[in-house]
């Protein structure tokens, strides 16, 4: 079975001046559907721009990226959002919700630009916000907010669900119940799910471990048994 | 505090867009309201400049009678006077292309030391040094074809008056093109000359003019001098006192001349009467001696008559007696010549008979001859017949028988010689020899010879006897021929003298018949010449009676010519006597009227004019005022919208700062140095700003307004002049504003504590709109719009300035149109609709309307002409309170209700109901209603003839250009107790042109009872010259408003991309498209832009509305009503300057980057 994502050798250069500062430095990797893959690395390992370049809000400056089969990498403007728009799920450290949008409006904003997508309440009962629905965002709790997040997110029915650092900005057991979340929808769903972060303790719950360091890939593990978010401290 | 102000550069190099939007504004706001308010004062001291440069006069003073030294002496030795310069002028007329053109002719201003008055400024050539030089105005729009070098040739005649008394030359050289301060308008006024308006000027040597004394003095007073600008109201004051000054001059030089010249001609007044008196007396002998001559005549002619009479009838009776005599002497010729004709019927009988008898004698004659010459022919034929029988028959027989026998005998003959040869030859021979032969043969030979002897001998008897008988018969015939021949001659002897007889007979015959032709002849004759006399008879009398006829038709013809001649000379006689006492009556009027010109002492007047009757002088203020009123009305709205515009963009300047202001405070800056780098912000934009923008707007906008009037006036090249104060008021009041709203925004952040400011500003929370409480239209809208509905009032202050922004920019545009259009429906309506004469004339002297009817009469005869009407119109002024306002303007009263209403629409503004005028009261027009506030059925006092009288407003009528009472005679007549009298025609023209107006003003000026011929079209075509310099003034006012939107619609376009940046990026990361990405932003601002321009119709509007009122004036109404084009103008060009703004944000909010915008919170 080829790799559902797929690096090859992908450089993120930057030019500060003079000196050029790869952030990204000859990182290749595979992910496979279905998994739950963690990026972990410390701040400015470049899994960031990694997981930018992944979901189509920058280009990296050399090396080829295939999503599903497709080389992302040489899409541009236009295709580059459409692909965004039906192919990518994106869950923010800072949730990013409209202040001006409810809940459900959020949610909705996602889902009017897709042809297929989840209802927006279903989904928001889904993530458990049943009760929530109409609230504004300055109305809802951290987690509740990423909660809005994700299911805007998931409710346009992404191949790939990106989330970057979703629990950073979270105590422990809020983050704790949003990792479930997306555990579950992993497992439940058969969701490809890659998740950055800098806290090394959330890996065991992965099925794939990719570490960085400067921009580099230093392993790309294989948990062959990812435990169960609750039983994972730290 | 060094890398503070380091902070500020960088601050502002990173935000320069918004930095550039704080100064633009600013310097749009400024540069307008410096640059509008420099206009006027530039368009002013443009003037000024000029008429301090070259010394314009401060009065013009023209005396009825001209001007002497003592007149002169006494203006120079008046208080404020401090130059005065005398001078000629004369308008008369040249010849331009094909028609004529008044001229105005000056002498050429002169001063012995320093600047004459009205200086000229040279443009081309040189001023005239010879006498027969002159220069003209240096003008292309009143006239185009004459140049230096060329002559301009003046008409002998001006009207009447022959060119030769104002002026000694007629020709003069082109030498040059000049400006002068008095003429700075096209307009040069009216004249009363040619067709009435003076088409240029030119100027002469003083020395060409023919006057005895001066004509006008031109006279500069303290006035001008003292610097007052020229249309300042310290200036017109001054001018006021001092027109009161030269008044009383005037008073005091009419007094010199009524105590001099008037004396004089009191003097001649005297001397006049007494000629006159004289004069009667001899008119009186005269008519006298004519009555006599006239009756001598009658007598004469009587006398003649009857002696003419006498002679025709003399003559009538020798007619009668040779008539008589006539016909006694044609009966007895009738009856000789009866007599006559008897004896010559009796002789052609006698002749006839005669005739007769020698026909018969004649044809016995004939007769007996012809039996004669019958017995003789028929001998003659016997004798004939015998002679041919002789002749062709006997005689040739016989003839034939004697040849016959000839022959037989001349052969005998030979034989015989044969015989005897034969002989011979053998009688020779010797007979021994003979032989018996040949003797033998001698013998038969001597036998034979004689027998042939005998044969011929017998032969010759008978041929003998045969020519004997041939002989008789000859002798015979010859016998009776002779016999027949004496016959014949006998019978010639017996005709020929029978013949004689009858011949004798017939002379005879013939004598009588000649005689008796002459006889004939002779009858005939005196016949002939018998009539002829009679016929002369005939001749002579019918000719007596015909002169006898001719000379009673001449006595007729005599008589009646006579008797006409005589009447004739009766009606001279009457028509004498009447002219006489008529010449006499009228001499007496005269000496009245002279007695009482001297009896009317003001009649010597000076007519004091100042800048201000100079046309184009008045109208320079009024334009400038005009341009100052704009000046003030829109660019303290644009002041409001930069101020709104500022504090918008300084808040959020200051507010996207937070952090960095809590670090500062964390790290022991004081709150006054924090301050300070947003004072100096917004400051260094403000200064920049006002500065940039003042230097623009005085740069460009008084010179396109000074050009724009450049239109209009004849001004030399544009002297700015700022109105500093303004300039540095305004851009006070935008830099307070701006560092006030820096410093209020600073403080209220600063408040905080250091903690709260390093953290970001938690977004303003989401909120429900009152729409969502109506579910029922909240449900039916589309999420979209929900999103926008709420995005809209969660900014409620950008909305705000949005809207205001637009809104002022829809206004300006709106404003710009709408005071086009309202003024110029003062050209459509008022020319268009209400104003339907073409041509006014003024008459010279006020006059009742039968005195006025010939000329109407002779108007109406001109097929030009369509309506015409009579009607007294006067200058008058109108007021309810004398000592508040009072309003000038013009009366017209029509000598008819019918034509009036087709020269002058009459009606209401807004209903267009026709207002009726009636003997009950006035019309007024609607602005001089406005103005005095007065209404229907109000009273208020207007002037005729100087007496105030109170009249009643009965009608309101829509009026746009001057003031007008309308009012009928009767109505005229019942509140003044006077009769009316008319001094000025309206009339229409069919199909009006410039060339069929001038030529009708030259046809009818001609008529010495019109003064001046006025046509609306010159009117028309100056209110075209001023809207021309409005639109200017519109278009600079959209580029404006066009520039306010820009910048108001690009600040706030700007600000909201960059508050939302988040929330741009963050529906970039969802996949919006770029397109959908702009919808979501632009969907605010276009409704934004569609409130502001709804608002900002409503706004323009009033707008309008205010600001027609204010630059309106007196003498002007523009049209309140709005222009629904003004309206879709200003909606569209909002639109297209929002479509702009929108376009160029689409490029920014392309640039913006998910990446960094999303990771800026960390």
């Amino acid at each position: 079975m080829p790799a559902f994502v797929e690096f090859q050798n992908v450089f993120k250069t930057y030019k500060m001046g003079e000196i050029e500062i790869n952030a990204v430095n000859d990182v290749s990797f595979a992910i496979n559907e279905g998994e739950f893959a963690v990026v972990v690395g410390q701040s400015g390992a470049g899994k960031t721009t990694i997981l930018n370049i992944l979901g189509g809000i920058d280009n990296c400056s050399k090396g080829r990226i295939f999503v599903g089969g497709r080389e992302i990498s040489r899409l541009r403007g236009k295709e580059l959002a459409a692909y965004r728009r039906y192919d990518i799920g994106f869950v923010f450290q800072f949730y990013n919700l409209i202040p001006n949008l409810t809940a459900k409006e959020n949610v909705e904003l996602a889902t009017q630009i897709c042809k297929d997508s989840l209802d927006a309440e279903n989904v928001l009962v889904d993530v458990g916000l049943g009760h929530r629905i109409n609230n504004f965002p300055a109305q809802l709790s951290g987690g509740e907010q990423q909660r809005v997040s994700i299911a805007r997110a998931l409710a346009k029915k992404p191949k790939l669900l990106l989330c970057d650092e979703p629990t950073g900005a979270l105590d422990f057991n809020t983050g704790k119940n949003i990792l479930k979340l997306l555990q579950s929808k992993c497992r439940e769903d058969g969701m490809t799910v890659i998740l950055i972060t800098h806290n090394s303790a959330i890996t065991p719950m992965a099925n794939r471990v990719i570490s960085m360091r400067s921009g580099q890939v230093v392993s790309n593990t294989i948990n062959k048994e990812p435990m169960n978010v609750e039983d994972i401290e730290w | 505090m060094k890398s503070l102000r380091k902070n500020i550069f960088r601050e502002i190099w990173q935000t320069k867009s918004r930095f550039i939007s704080i100064l633009a504004i600013i310097a749009l706001s400024i540069g307008f309201f410096s640059g509008i308010k420099s206009s006027a004062p530039s368009l002013i001291k443009t003037a000024d400049d000029y008429f301090i440069d070259n010394n314009l006069m401060d009065f013009r003073l023209v005396s009825t009678v001209g001007f002497d030294d003592d007149d002169i002496s006494a203006i120079e030795k008046a208080e404020d006077v401090m130059q005065v310069m005398p001078s000629y002028m004369a308008d008369v007329i040249t010849t331009l292309g094909n028609h004529d053109s008044v001229v105005r002719i000056h002498s050429v201003p002169e001063s012995e030391s320093g600047t004459p008055i009205n200086k000229l400024n040279i443009i081309e050539g040189r001023f005239p040094q010879n006498s027969g030089e002159c220069v003209i105005e240096n003008s292309t729009l009143s006239y185009g074809n004459l140049n230096i070098g060329d002559t301009l040739k003046i008409q002998p005649n001006v009207g009447d008056t022959k060119t030769s008394t104002y002026l000694k030359k007629t020709e003069f050289k082109i030498v040059g093109k000049v400006e002068s301060p008095m003429y700075i308008t096209f307009q040069h006024g009216n004249t009363n000359v040619g067709n009435g308006t003076i088409s240029f000027f030119a100027m002469i040597p003083a020395e060409d003019f023919a006057y005895e004394k001066y004509t006008e003095l031109y006279v500069k007073t303290k006035a001008s001098a003292s610097g007052y600008s020229a249309i300042s109201d310290d200036y017109k004051n001054m001018i006021k006192d001092e027109t009161t000054t030269f008044e009383n001059l005037s008073k005091d030089a009419a007094e010199r001349f009524n105590s001099g010249t008037l004396a004089d001609a009191k003097k001649k007044l005297a001397d006049a009467k007494k000629e006159y008196s004289d004069k009667k007396a001899e008119a009186e002998q005269q008519l006298a001696d004519a009555k006599k001559k006239l009756d001598d005549g009658q007598k004469e002619f009587d006398e003649k008559i009857a002696a003419a009479e006498k002679e025709i009838k003399e003559n009538e009776q020798k007619l009668k007696d040779g008539k008589a005599e006539l016909e006694s002497s044609k009966k007895t010729y009738n009856e000789q010549i009866a007599a006559a004709e008897k004896k010559l019927k009796d002789g052609e009988e006698q002749l006839k008979n005669g005739k007769q008898e020698y026909q018969d004698g004649l044809d016995k004659y004939n007769k007996e001859i012809k039996a004669a010459q019958q017995k003789i022919d028929t001998a003659n034929s016997e004798y004939q017949e015998q002679y041919n029988k002789f002749t062709y028959e006997t005689k040739p027989q016989a003839e034939e028988k004697l040849n016959d026998a000839k022959e037989q005998l001349n052969n005998l003959d030979t034989l015989l010689t044969v015989a005897n040869a034969s002989l011979d030859v053998l009688k020779k021979i010797p007979e021994e020899y003979l032989t018996d032969s040949q003797k033998q043969k001698i013998k038969e030979l001597e036998t034979k010879i004689a027998e042939y002897q005998k044969q011929y001998d017998e032969g010759l008897a008978q041929y003998e006897a045969g020519k004997k008988q041939l002989n008789d018969g000859e002798k015979k015939l010859a016998e009776a021929k002779q016999k027949l021949d004496s016959a014949q001659k006998e019978l010639d002897t017996k005709s020929s003298e029978g013949k004689a007889t009858l011949d004798a007979a017939k002379d005879k015959i013939t004598s009588a018949e000649s005689e008796l032709r002459e006889g004939k002849l002779e009858l005939q004759i005196q016949k002939l010449s018998a009539e002829a006399k009679f016929k002369d008879a005939e001749q002579e009398i019918s000719d007596g009676e015909e002169k006898l006829a001719a000379g009673k038709t001449e006595l007729e013809t005599q008589k009646t010519a006579g008797q006409k001649k005589i009447d004739a000379g009766k009606s001279e006689y009457e028509s004498g006597k009447k002219e006489a006492e008529e010449k006499l009556a009228e001499g007496e009027e005269k000496i009245k009227d002279a007695e009482d010109k001297i009896a009317d002492i003001p009649k010597y007047k000076w007519y004091v004019y100042n800048r201000d009757d100079n046309k184009g002088y008045s109208g320079l203020g009024e334009d400038a005022e005009r341009v100052n009123s704009v000046a003030v009305v829109f660019p303290v709205f644009f002041l409001i919208v930069a101020v709104l515009v500022c504090i918008t963009t300084m808040t959020r300047l200051v507010e996207e700062r937070r952090t960095e202001i809590g670090t500062l405070k964390a790290l022991g800056y004081t709150p006054f140095s924090i301050i300070m780098k947003y004072f100096l912000y917004a400051a260094i934009a403000a200064i920049l700003g006002s500065i940039i923008g003042s230097l623009i707007g005085i740069a460009t906008l008084p010179r396109i307004i000074v050009q724009t009037y450049g239109i209009l006036y004849t001004l030399p090249e544009m002297h700015l002049s700022v109105d500093y104060g303004v300039v540095l008021i305004s851009s006070a009041v935008a830099i307070i504003a701006t560092c006030a709203v820096a410093i209020f925004t600073c403080v209220k952040e600063l408040k905080l504590n250091a903690a709260t400011l390093m953290r970001p500003k938690a977004p303003k929370p989401g909120k429900r709109i009152l729409l969502e409480k109506m579910p029922f239209i909240w449900k039916h809208i589309n999420f979209t719009s929900k999103v926008t509905a709420r995005n809209l009032f969660r900014y409620k202050a950008r909305f705000l300035m949005t809207v205001i922004g637009v809104a002022g920019c829809t206004a300006l545009i709106v404003a710009g149109f709408g005071l086009k259009a309202s003024i110029s429906v003062v050209a459509e309506k008022q020319f268009g609709d209400i104003t339907k004469y073409s041509a006014v004339m003024a008459l010279k002297e006020s006059e009742r309307y039968e005195k006025c009817k010939p000329l109407l009469d002779e108007l109406s005869k001109d097929k030009n002409f369509s309506t015409i009407l009579a009607s007294n119109t006067s200058s008058t002024k109108a007021y309810v309170d004398s000592s508040k306002k009072q309003l000038e303007l013009s009366c017209i009263i029509p000598q008819n209700n019918e034509d009036f209403k087709k020269l002058i629409d009459l009606r209401t503004r807004v209903n267009k109901t026709p207002v009726e005028l009636t003997n009950k009261g006035v019309v007024v027009t609607e602005r001089m209603s406005d103005i005095l506030g007065v209404g229907i059925g109000d009273k208020f006092t207007m002037l005729i003839s100087d007496e105030p009288y109170e009249v009643t407003i009965t009608g309101i009528t829509e009026n746009y250009a001057s003031n007008y009472i309308y009012m009928m005679p009767s109505y005229y007549e019942q509140i003044t107790g006077n009769n009316i009298r008319y001094n000025t025609i309206y009339a229409q023209i069919n199909n009006t042109n410039s060339e069929l107006e001038s030529s009708l003003a030259t046809k009818w000026m001609k008529n010495d009872n019109i003064i001046t011929i006025s046509f609306v079209s010159d009117i028309i075509s100056s209110v075209d010259d001023m809207l021309q310099s409005l639109n200017v003034i519109v278009l600079v006012l959209i580029i404006c408003a066009g520039a306010l939107a820009t910048v108001v619609l690009y600040n706030l376009t700007n600000i909201n991309i960059a508050e939302r940046v988040r929330e741009i990026a963050t529906i970039k990361v969802l996949g919006f498209y770029n397109g959908e990405t702009a919808a979501y932003i632009y969907r605010e601002n276009i409704v934004l832009t569609i409130v502001g321009a709804i608002v900002g119709l409503l706004l323009g509007s009033v707008f309008t509305k205010f600001v027609v009122e204010t630059i309106q004036m007196d003498m002007v109404m523009f049209s309140k009503e709005n222009n629904p084009m003004s309206f879709v103008w200003g909606f569209v060009l909002t639109a297209v300057f929002s479509a702009i703004v929108n376009i160029i944000m689409y490029r920014k909010m392309k640039k913006i980057d998910m990446v960094e915008s999303l990771k800026s919170v960390e």
